[in-house]
């Protein structure tokens, strides 16, 4: 436990001492900005069909998914790739924690860094509950759709961390496997076998995205985050351990 | 409170170390000598758990390495080689981290970090940031953080590469106190760093131990007899077979490079150089020069690792350190504080 606080605790104190995480901050609160604005003003169109602001926000846009996927790798490349590049990881390495309480440690100080980001947007959702009547419970589940979407990427970028000292190739890595994964969910509109569809289905981030936006927290979508994201971390300290063989 | 027993480390085909068994006591300091890529990281690495053996077992304070990891590694301090340090926090900052990592709570942390920043001197710098020190004061960083958790067993490799006279000895003499209260193993390749720390001496070369001893010992196996360097003009013929005639002079032959110098043995003990100076006086010779040829300790242990290497003769030849020779490695060797300071050095640390 000491092992992961500590970890923890530095890990966190990087991420706030460093220009790249106000980059990021700046970033992604300008293209939410943006993007809110321009969800008022389309729903404000007397045109175009009801709808409720946030819903459109949590991952009903394209931009939504083009900050998880780039956010997400530059938030995570740096943890391992950069311990060994400078060697530190030999320090760390041989004090007493295992790779696990290491990695746990590092994983959970982008996570917090990841929510931390998105903490302005709750001004959105207050200058809608200001201007017009608010479900609480609709938001929640959108935020815990960006907190689970964000773990599974973040775990990911984490993993490709552990696999180079080189915090450039790592990102590219991660930013290459979200891909995939998010491109892999489309291909159920080619899938004609009704299983396989399904089965496709199952794995559609934005479609998962989609559903806790409405408000729906489905517990087979809990399930296969939460997984994913342990598996993706597993691989993480045994990717740590293989280093040990080289 | 150390034991390696017969470790071996391969990279791929290539063999780093190969079936090394030692053991340091308590209160000893033990100096790993050898060439660069003999095999002293790879060791020290395996002693601190950081890379496992491939065969052979390492045991820590009583515990094994590869059974009760965390207890063994919690009685070990390590330094690195390239000491890598969080370079954006503050000395202090870094140290606590330390040891939350080495799992003391608050109050013990606390009193660890203000007694490691000053036994190592850095109580001056404990809120300036890693990144700014010197290398030297990072060095002594380092060593804040291999004796903040008070271990049994301190593991230091190259403690003083990189860093200027003043500072070696400086950390020298920290080396050197820390060491009387624990285990102390150190690696180097500099041959009066280990004189001056070290208790007992291993030599490794190609991951093997060659030679293995007190610094005194390893002083009267290596250095060789003294040998003369004569210079006359005109080279007169005969010369050779005359010096090597004279009381104390062991043999004569032509200096390898310049063709005008005669090499003279001397016998151990013997300094002919007055009779050498006389004969040529009678023989009507010119004599240019007459020096002693100094074969420095580094110079011997060349020549001792090379012909061991030689020996060998296994395919194995490169260095996996990236470096290409050991004999480059060695001659990189500061000769001024290997000359001039040393014996300011043992002052200091007397």
């Amino acid at each position: 436990m000491n092992g992961i606080l500590a970890t923890l605790q530095r890990e966190l104190r990087a991420y706030f001492f460093s220009p790249l995480a106000y980059v990021v901050l700046c970033f992604l609160l300008v293209v939410n900005g943006i993007v809110f604005a321009l969800i008022l003003s389309f729903l404000n169109d007397p045109m175009s069909p009801a709808g409720r602001p946030l819903d459109l926000f949590f991952g009903g846009t394209f931009f939504f998914w083009l900050v998880v996927v780039f956010v997400a790798p530059v938030l995570t490349m740096r943890l391992l790739a950069e311990e060994r590049r400078s060697g530190s990881i030999e320090v760390l390495m041989t004090a007493p924690v295992t790779e696990g309480q290491v990695v746990a440690g590092k994983y959970l100080a982008a996570l917090l860094f990841y929510a931390f980001l998105w903490l302005p947007t709750l001004a959105y959702a207050g200058i809608v509950a200001y201007n017009s009547k608010i479900d609480w419970g609709v938001v929640g589940a959108g935020y815990l759709g960006i907190l689970l979407v964000g773990a599974l990427f973040l775990s990911v970028g984490t993993f490709t961390s552990a696999m180079t000292s080189n915090q450039i190739i790592a990102a590219v890595m991660a930013f290459a496997i979200l891909l995939g994964l998010f491109a892999f969910s489309l291909v159920q509109y080619l899938a004609t076998a009704s299983a396989f569809k399904d089965a496709l289905a199952y794995l559609s981030i934005p479609q998962h995205m989609e559903e806790f936006a409405k408000g729906v927290v489905d517990t087979r979508r809990l399930v296969f985050y939460v997984t994913s994201t342990l598996f993706f971390l597993f691989l993480t300290s045994r990717a740590l351990e293989a280093r040990k063989w080289r | 409170m150390i034991e390696a027993h017969e470790l071996t480390r391969r990279y791929g085909p290539a063999t780093a170390v190969d079936g090394l068994s030692f053991a340091v006591g308590e209160h000893e300091i033990v100096g790993i000598l050898g060439p660069n890529g003999a095999g002293k990281t790879t060791t020290l690495r395996m002693i601190t758990g950081f890379l496992p053996p491939n065969e052979g077992r390492v045991s820590v304070a009583g515990y094994d390495l590869f059974e009760e990891p965390r207890r063994a590694r919690r009685q070990i301090g390590y330094l690195p080689e390239n000491v890598a340090l969080y370079s954006e926090m503050r000395v202090e900052e870094y140290l606590s981290y330390r040891a939350r990592l080495e799992g003391l709570d608050r109050t013990a942390a606390r009193r660890a970090i203000e007694e490691s920043l000053e036994r190592c001197l850095i109580a001056d710098v404990r809120h300036q940031i890693i990144g700014t020190l010197s290398k030297g004061y990072r060095q002594r960083v380092g060593l804040a953080q291999a004796i903040l958790h008070d271990p049994r067993v301190l593991v230091l490799d190259e403690p003083t590469v990189g860093l200027d006279p003043k500072q070696i000895i400086a950390i020298r003499a920290l080396i050197r106190e820390l060491g009387q209260e624990r285990a102390l193993l150190l690696s180097t390749h500099i041959l009066p760093e280990v004189e001056l720390i070290c208790d007992r001496v291993l030599i490794i070369d190609r991951g093997r131990i060659v030679g293995e001893g007190t610094p005194e010992d390893l002083r009267t196996r290596l250095q060789g007899a003294t040998v003369l360097r004569v210079e006359l003009k005109g080279a007169p013929a005969g010369a050779d077979d005359t010096l090597a005639g004279l009381d104390g002079v062991d043999g004569v032959r032509p200096h390898p490079t310049e063709p005008a110098k005669l090499l003279v043995e001397c016998a151990t003990g013997a300094d002919p150089r007055e009779a050498i100076f006389h004969t040529a006086v009678d023989q009507g010779w010119v004599l240019l020069g007459l020096e002693e040829e100094r074969a420095s300790l580094e110079d011997v242990f060349i020549r001792l690792t090379t012909h061991e290497a030689e020996r060998a003769a296994t395919p194995v030849s490169e260095g996996f350190d990236g470096e290409p020779a050991e004999e480059e490695a060695l001659a990189d060797d500061d000769p001024p504080e290997a000359d001039g300071s040393d014996d300011t050095e043992q002052e200091v640390i007397q």
